[in-house]
Order: C-alpha cells, then sequence, then structure tokens
C-alpha cells in the first residue's frame, strides 16, 4: 500500500466510524412534559425545529409564561432526555482498498467493493436542559457513543434576557455553534446523516477544527427579535474544536451567524442567514520525547468557512438551502509545519472548495414527513497541484421518511427508512477513480 | 359611593309587589282563552335536610341587615311537605307554536345579600331586570349552558336589564363576591310554567287541550316528569315528589 | 400490541385531516384566515390542551390550572366587546399573539400572522354561535387622563366600594375573603388575579387593556364588567391604582382605606 492509498482508506475509514455513531441530536421531551405541549409545538417533524422552537430556544428554554421558572415545577420534575436509535442497515463501498490476501499486510492492494449489514444500535444521547432560574438556563449533554464511550458534548449556562431585552444573551460554555440549519437536529440518521460541509477538509489536511458541526468551547452572544425573525450570534472560541484541557494552542477562533426572516402572504415564513467562522490551527507543538506537550501548539495558520443558507416554505413543502466557501492556510492544506516551508510541494497552496446542499421537506402532517437531500463540494484548489483538479469532489444524496405513529406530550418514536449514496472523485486508491458508498436503513429513533 | 344607602320605599315596595306578581301568576294570561287549568303540589317525601346558615361576616354590610341569621334556600319544605321553589312547566306537547315574549319584566332582587326570588321563572326574549337594594356591591353573573354568559358589576342603586334567548330550565345565577349568593332562573319558550309557593302547590292556567308533557325541576333534587292531557275547561290536578 | 391499537387510531385521524373542514373565515385587518388551513395548525400547535373537538379536554388539561379554554361555550376572557357578546377576530388574534399571563397558554407570536388568522377561523368553528350571532360593538376607550395622586386614592376607594378586595384581597394579592369560592364558568377552582405578582396582566399589560378589561369583564371567570357601574373616568382611577399595587412600579402606592369591615 502506498503511503497516499493508506492515507486514504484511513480516512474512508475514519469517516465511516465517524458516521456509524450517530449525532446526538436535540428533540426533548423533557420539555413537553414540562409545558404539557406535543412534539409538534417545537418541532415541524422532530429533531427539526420549527419557528416557535426556535423562539423557544433563543429565549433559553422558556416559553414566556410561569411555567418557565423551576419553582413552578412539579419538585419530583427532571429536566432530563434520553435518546437512542435502533436499527438494521446496510452498507456498500466500492473501490475499496483490499489486501489480495486476507491478513497480509505486504499482498498487492487491490480495489473491490465492500458489503456488510445487520442489526446495529447507535449512542445514547442523554440531554438535561432547561433553567435553573428565571432566564437563567443551562444544558448539559452528556452522548455515550455505541462502543460505550462518553462525550461532553455540551456544558453551558445561558444568561436570557439581559437587560430585559431579547437582544441580549450570553451563553458560556461548550455549546453548539448557532446554525439554523442544525446538525444536532437533522432528520436523517444513516451514514449520510450528517452535512458533509459541516465536517469536510480536503485530503491530506491537518487542521484541527472538526467543522461546523463540532460543539466549541467558548462564549455566545445572540440576539433576537421577539418572534426570532431577525437573529445574530456572536462567538468567541477556544481553537480546541470544543476539547478540553487546551490541548492545542490558547488562540481563539471568531464564529458569527446573523439571519432575517420574512413572510410572504400565502406562502409562510422565508429566512436567508449569512454566517462565517475564521479560526487558527496549530501547525506543530513543542515536544517532550518527541511528543507533541498540550497546549504549546505555535505556528497557528488561519482557515475560515463562510456562506449564506436560506429556509424557504411552500405551503406542506420546505427548502433548506445552504453555500459554503471554505479555505485553509497553505501550511494546513499540506500539513505541513509553519516553520518548515521548505517541506510544502512545488507550486503548493491553500485548498478551497466551494460546496452545498439542497435539503427539501414534505411535511404531510406532523406525524409524516418525506425528506430528500442533495449536497455538493466541489473543490475549487489544491493544496497539491499534482492533484487532480477534481480530487475531493463529492456528490451526495439522500431519500427518506420518518414517521411518527404517535403525538405526545411525553416520549418520541419514529418509524424511519434511508437510503443514501456517496460518491468521491478521484478517491480510488489505485485507479484513481471515484470511489462510492451507499447505504440504506431503517429502524427506530426515540426519546423520552 | 362606597356606602350609599339607597332609601326609596316606594321604588323597593314596587319592585317587592312585581316580583310577587311574577312569582304568583307566572303565565299570566295565555293566548288560547277556554284552556284548561293544572295545578298541584309539589311534596318532599322524607325528613327535609335543615336549613344552614349562612355566614355573611365576610361582608358587615350584608350581614348587618339580618336581624334573625340567613339561612341557606336549597330545599324549602313546609310542615306537611310541600316543597317550594320547584319549577313545573310544558317541556313537551305545544308542537311548533311559538309564542312572543312579553313586554312586562321580571325582577330579581337583591337584598340582605340574597335573591328574591331564590328561583324564578320567565319567558325566552323576555327582559330580566336585576336590581340591588344592598349598600354593597355585587355582581350578577349567570351561568347559563345554553345561553349568553354574561357578569356585571352592579354598586348599589344600579338597575342591569338582560334577556336570554334560549329555553334553559335553569341558569345559576351567582355573586361571585358574595359566595353564598344563587339563585336560578328558570328560562321557559312557552307561557306555561309556575314556580311552586311556600306550600309545594302550583297552578298552569289557560292551557289549551292537549297531551303534554309537565316537567318539575328543582336545583338539588332534579327533574320529575310525568304525561298529562287536559281537555278544554279542565282543571286538572297533578303531584310531584321529590325525595 | 401497542401498535395494533394505534394503527386505526392513526387511521382515523388521517381520514379526520382528510374530511372537509368548515368554510368558517376570519378577518383581522388585512388578513383572511381559513379554517381549513387552522385547522392542520391546531392539530399541530392547540390540541393536547384544547383538545380535539375544542372542548378544552386535551391531553395535557388535566395538569393545567387554569383549565384550557373550552371553544364549544365561545365565551373568552379577553375581548373589546361587551360581556355576553361574542370577541372580534383581531381579540382572538391578540390573545393567541400575547399568550395569557400566568397561564399554560404561551406567546404564539412566533407563527406568521396568516398562520394565527387561520388559527382564529377554526377555533370559531367548534360553536355555532360564531355563524348566529355577530361579535359585540367594540367597547369605546377615551383618552387616559393623567396618573395623579388624586386619581390613584379615588382607585383606591373604588376598590373598596366595588368590593374588588373581596376576591383580590386588600392587597391585591388575590386572597380576598370570596377568593377561596370562586370557580370558572366550568366549576373549576379560579384564583383572583395577584396583582403584586408583577406588571404583567392575563389581556395584556397597557392602561388601555386594563381599562377594556374593566370594561368588559373577563368573562367565564367571576371578573365582571364594570360597564354600568363605573363612568369611564372612574375606570381609569381603578387602572391607575391597580398599577401601583405591582412590585417595583414607580408610582408610589396609596394607602387603601378599609371602610365597611373589620
Amino acid at each position: 500500500m502506498t503511503r497516499s492509498t493508506g492515507r486514504i482508506a484511513g480516512i474512508l475509514l475514519s469517516l465511516t466510524l465517524l458516521l456509524l455513531c450517530a449525532r446526538p441530536a436535540s428533540a426533548i421531551p423533557a420539555f413537553a412534559r414540562k409545558y404539557g405541549l406535543p412534539c409538534s409545538a417545537c418541532h415541524e417533524a422532530w429533531p427539526k425545529l420549527s419557528n416557535f422552537g426556535q423562539v423557544f430556544r433563543d429565549n433559553g428554554y422558556q416559553l414566556g409564561n410561569d411555567r418557565d421558572s423551576p419553582i413552578y415545577q412539579n419538585p419530583s420534575y427532571w429536566p432530563i432526555m434520553f435518546r437512542t436509535s435502533t436499527q438494521w442497515h446496510r452498507e456498500t463501498f466500492d473501490r475499496f482498498p483490499l489486501d489480495s490476501i486476507p491478513g497480509n499486510p505486504n499482498s498487492p492492494t487491490v480495489e473491490s467493493n465492500i458489503t456488510t449489514s445487520g442489526f446495529d444500535l447507535t449512542g445514547i444521547d442523554m440531554f438535561a436542559a432547561g433553567t435553573l432560574y428565571k432566564n437563567i438556563s443551562f444544558g448539559i449533554q452528556p452522548f455515550i457513543d455505541n462502543t460505550g464511550r462518553i462525550h461532553l458534548e455540551t456544558a453551558f449556562v445561558r444568561f436570557d434576557n439581559l437587560l430585559g431585552s431579547p437582544w441580549i444573551n450570553l451563553k458560556f460554555g461548550k455549546f453548539e455553534l448557532d446554525n439554523l440549519i442544525s446538525e444536532r437536529r437533522i432528520l436523517t440518521l444513516d451514514n449520510n446523516g450528517f452535512y458533509q460541509l459541516y465536517h469536510f477538509k480536503p485530503a491530506g489536511d491537518n487542521n484541527i477544527f472538526g467543522g461546523l458541526g463540532s460543539n466549541q468551547l467558548g462564549v455566545e452572544l445572540l440576539g433576537h427579535s421577539r418572534n426570532s425573525y431577525t437573529r445574530y450570534s456572536v462567538s468567541l472560541l477556544s481553537s480546541t474544536n470544543g476539547a478540553v484541557n487546551l490541548p492545542t494552542s490558547h488562540t481563539y477562533d471568531v464564529y458569527a451567524d446573523f439571519t432575517q426572516g420574512f413572510e410572504i402572504p400565502g406562502l409562510g415564513l422565508q429566512r436567508v442567514g449569512v454566517y462565517g467562522y475564521f479560526g487558527k490551527s496549530p501547525t506543530y507543538f513543542q515536544t517532550s520525547g518527541g511528543n507533541a506537550i498540550p497546549g504549546t501548539g505555535s505556528g497557528n495558520r488561519s482557515y475560515y468557512r463562510t456562506g449564506v443558507y436560506g429556509l424557504w416554505y411552500i405551503g406542506k413543502f420546505d427548502f433548506s438551502t445552504f453555500y459554503m466557501h471554505g479555505q485553509e492556510n497553505v501550511f494546513l492544506g499540506n500539513g505541513v509545519r509553519a516553520d518548515q516551508p521548505f517541506n510544502l510541494p512545488l507550486g503548493a497552496a491553500g485548498p478551497s472548495w466551494n460546496g452545498g446542499f439542497v435539503e427539501a421537506h414534505y411535511t404531510y402532517n406532523p406525524r409524516l414527513i418525506l425528506i430528500s437531500k442533495y449536497e455538493l463540494i466541489r473543490m475549487s484548489r489544491q493544496a497539491n497541484p499534482s492533484r487532480a483538479d477534481n480530487f475531493g469532489n463529492l456528490d451526495t444524496w439522500t431519500i427518506g421518511y420518518r414517521w411518527y405513529p404517535f403525538m405526545s406530550t411525553r416520549a418520541g418514536l419514529a418509524w424511519l427508512q434511508e437510503y443514501s449514496r456517496t460518491q468521491t472523485a478521484g478517491t480510488a486508491p489505485l485507479s484513481g477513480l471515484s470511489s462510492t458508498s451507499s447505504s440504506y436503513l431503517m429502524g427506530f429513533d426515540f426519546d423520552f | 359611593m362606597s356606602t350609599m344607602k339607597p332609601s326609596l320605599p316606594f321604588f323597593i315596595s314596587t319592585v317587592v309587589l312585581l316580583s310577587l306578581a311574577t312569582a304568583g301568576i307566572a303565565a299570566g294570561p295565555g293566548p288560547d282563552a277556554g284552556g284548561g287549568s293544572l295545578s298541584g303540589v309539589v311534596k318532599f317525601q322524607g325528613a327535609a335536610p335543615m336549613p344552614m346558615r349562612i355566614q355573611m361576616a365576610a361582608d358587615p354590610a350584608c350581614s348587618k341587615s339580618h336581624t334573625t341569621p340567613a339561612m341557606s334556600e336549597e330545599v324549602v319544605t313546609d310542615g306537611s311537605g310541600g316543597l317550594a321553589n320547584v319549577v313545573v312547566y310544558v317541556s313537551d306537547g305545544l308542537g311548533d307554536k311559538t309564542f312572543d315574549a312579553p313586554t312586562q319584566p321580571v325582577v330579581l332582587e337583591q337584598k340582605g345579600c340574597v335573591y328574591e326570588p331564590h328561583v324564578l321563572a320567565m319567558r325566552a326574549g323576555q327582559t330580566l331586570k336585576v336590581v340591588n337594594d344592598d349598600s354593597t356591591t355585587h355582581n350578577i353573573h349567570p351561568t347559563p349552558a345554553n345561553n349568553r354568559e354574561w357578569n356585571k358589576s352592579q354598586p348599589p342603586g344600579l338597575t342591569i336589564e338582560e334577556t336570554f334567548a334560549r329555553q334553559e330550565v335553569s341558569v345559576p345565577v351567582k355573586c361571585n363576591v358574595h359566595p353564598w349568593m344563587k339563585s336560578y332562573v328558570a328560562v321557559v319558550k312557552n307561557p306555561y310554567f309556575a314556580v311552586s309557593a311556600k306550600n309545594g302547590s302550583f297552578e298552569i292556567k289557560d292551557l289549551p287541550a292537549g297531551t303534554y308533557t309537565i316537567q318539575a325541576w328543582h336545583e338539588k333534587l332534579g327533574t320529575k316528569s310525568q304525561q298529562v292531557t287536559i281537555g278544554a275547561n279542565e282543571s286538572k290536578k297533578v303531584e310531584f315528589d321529590f325525595r | 400490541m401497542r401498535f395494533r391499537t394505534l394503527i386505526p387510531r392513526v387511521l382515523g385521524l388521517l381520514l379526520l385531516t382528510c374530511s372537509v373542514a368548515s368554510a368558517q373565515e376570519s378577518r383581522i385587518g388585512d388578513l383572511t384566515g381559513h379554517a381549513n388551513r387552522g385547522k392542520a395548525l391546531y392539530e399541530r400547535y392547540c390540541i393536547f390542551c384544547h383538545g380535539t373537538h375544542g372542548d378544552g379536554r386535551g391531553e395535557s388539561a388535566a395538569y393545567l390550572d387554569p383549565k384550557p379554554r373550552d371553544f364549544t361555550q365561545a365565551t373568552y376572557k379577553c375581548r373589546s366587546t361587551p360581556t355576553g357578546t361574542l370577541p372580534l377576530d383581531s381579540d382572538l388574534y391578540d390573545t393567541i399573539t400575547r399568550g395569557v399571563h400566568a397561564s399554560g397558554m404561551p406567546s404564539w407570536n412566533p407563527l406568521t400572522r396568516q398562520q394565527r388568522a387561520d388559527l382564529v377561523a377554526y377555533i370559531k368553528t367548534f360553536s355555532s354561535r360564531f355563524t348566529e350571532e355577530k361579535p359585540g360593538a367594540p367597547i369605546p376607550i377615551p383618552a387616559e387622563p393623567p396618573t395623579t395622586p388624586e386619581s390613584v386614592q379615588r382607585g383606591a376607594d373604588l376598590f373598596q366600594s366595588m368590593n374588588c378586595w373581596q376576591c383580590h384581597g386588600k392587597e391585591g394579592r388575590g386572597n380576598g375573603p370570596s377568593a377561596v369560592s370562586l370557580t370558572d364558568t366550568k366549576g373549576y377552582p379560579i384564583t383572583p388575579f395577584d396583582f403584586t405578582s408583577g406588571p404583567r396582566f392575563k389581556c395584556g399589560n397597557s392602561d388601555t387593556e386594563l381599562f377594556r378589561d374593566l370594561v368588559t369583564g373577563l368573562d367565564g371567570t367571576p371578573m365582571p364588567s364594570f360597564t354600568d357601574a363605573l363612568k369611564p373616568d372612574q375606570i381609569w382611577d381603578l387602572v391607575h391604582f391597580v398599577k401601583t399595587l405591582a412590585k417595583g412600579n414607580t408610582v408610589q402606592a396609596v394607602q387603601s382605606t378599609p371602610k365597611g369591615n373589620q
């Protein structure tokens, strides 16, 4: 196996592993229990938020009535939610790098198809959230992945409606970036049940940033109009990709988002927004015995993700549209220390790409939603000019539906079926052709 | 105007007369001359519950107006078992006949923080005149099932006029300020009804010949029903027994 | 087991959804709401408290105090129309938009204007009164005189003489002698408003809205209309006084002078 095929196989495998643990997400029956409202009030189809749910969230998990404060709760009320998904799924990969003699890493590598299938389980998502006091809210979210490891996804305290104004809310801790098209509340669960663009990095890139889909540590200032038609948020984040113990350097990233909603008579609420993430990532560390010492990251180089999005409603149809332009510094893109520019390949450049997706939903009623999604990524500049222009270009689509057999103020259950297919250009290890993976999944997604 | 005491003896006596008249005559002359008369008595079988004393201390304006304690009027009987405050009315048998509402009002009086009469019968569409003879502010709040619900504050001396459009036996009327105050207004769409007197007697006059369902309604004891056939100029006696 | 009972229920609901909804409409300014569209919204947002039949007996009703409104009676607290009359479409729209303070009813302002208008149209289909009767004429609200100590004092006197304190209590805490006896029209216990709880009121917080509430009364509750009982200036006096009862209000509270009670 050559170094590059090994790396690509590693990327593919880690991608697969990443995907197999479904994203922890938020659809919170604890809130439904607290307020006596069904899932359908806050979710068009859970976990996707409606504007009512968005306002509730923006308001610090408060409805603005007298049930907000913990003092009004029954003492036995416990603001915690569990969610998991049991499923059967089938995964295929073509042009996967295989040892021609199984078990012998020195045997010639061949490209072959792989198919697996079986019953499976996602991790268990626990989410405790609510109010500590009127206008002081919190969220804590341990996520147990399906190998049993616990990830601290969320832990924050938020001071709501400071100075009595919805325009000033301060969140402190680890939290999801303020994305209105949230991956935490995505409707699809399968192998492509996340937004590629929220995690995309060109092959060979060693940026520590996990993408817009990764929760980050920092402080967020958010403001919104009473109906959240107008929203802004600005976050100052440690450049650690949400990792604790300050493992990288002491630089900071900035994320900002602004959206504006407007009503079109006869159609409903429409929304447009802009966002930008500007960050720095170290390219080398001080070492001890050859091992990097956490917190000593140096040679920080910059990167950014920026773009626009829109949420469009036409009766029972709605479309989430998203555009991103991403760019990385040349050292990050080539995985080279900033103090060793001589290691850059000839003609090296900071990689950049454009991407977007359209996700369409047909909400027949709160209990049935049809989903389709198409996402593409096009490299506009390769880090290493020896690569083909289309290397890493990606196309993926998904169709599926979720059916909720009942609506309740106590728990949620969805039956779902999904099929998706992803094609990546130029990444087949030997032939340099595109590689394709597909996934079929059916199962139950439930929380209580 | 907080403790205004209206001393309007003329007004009050008129009101008392009027209310007595409506309670006694109830129906007035019917449209069909030569009709029969249905009379009788409503009896309560067994030992009547002891009337409860009403606690009015929360509003001294109320308690001061009573020299002897006011008693609840839920079940009012005389010594011989006659049951008062029962609405007796023709509930069926008149076919599609409609009757114009009389123009004269019926009067419900608030006196000593008690409604007078305790049970009032009136015609659908007729004017209900509510009078406050007390020196305290009441609110008059009917809670109908089949009519408009309204609720008005009524300071001393103010008269309120309202109507009920649809038949309903009976509309509870209360004063929320003085929670012991309760009365019932029976709204009947025909002129053939009466409210039993203290001795349980009642009379429905000028009832055209025919077969009718007669209902007797009591606020606590429920509803009794009888079929009665009455001829022209016949005087018929019926008895209702509650227990 | 569970699904066997669920499937016919879901099918039944689907059929219900397909059945023809009433052609009831609502008009709020330039908006026209349609009941058939409101029905889907009602089933998404409202049904769990107000119930399938609009009778206030939804799944969550048992846990709510005060109880959800029973739309079949067409009796509404927050109106601009006289007691005993139907509310304007805009009154229902405003209540949906505002929510009802001190109850489980949140503000539905996050819904679009059209959605709220559609909901008003659908809510009206639960009572035939909306097809048989016209809403009352909105009560006139004259210009508000300035809040003076004299006006507040007159209001304090009225608070006594009009027996407001019998329910709302002498300090406006909702603990008057009659408070424990109160029920709404459906017979559920109801608590008189505690004016010290803050500057928010059930049907809106402005002086104009308080004036309106005193004139119209809150139908379905023990709170009467003062339309015949008081003159507009007196009602303004009461508004001015009641506002002084809220904690942290800048107007100096005037000592109310109990009369005729021990």
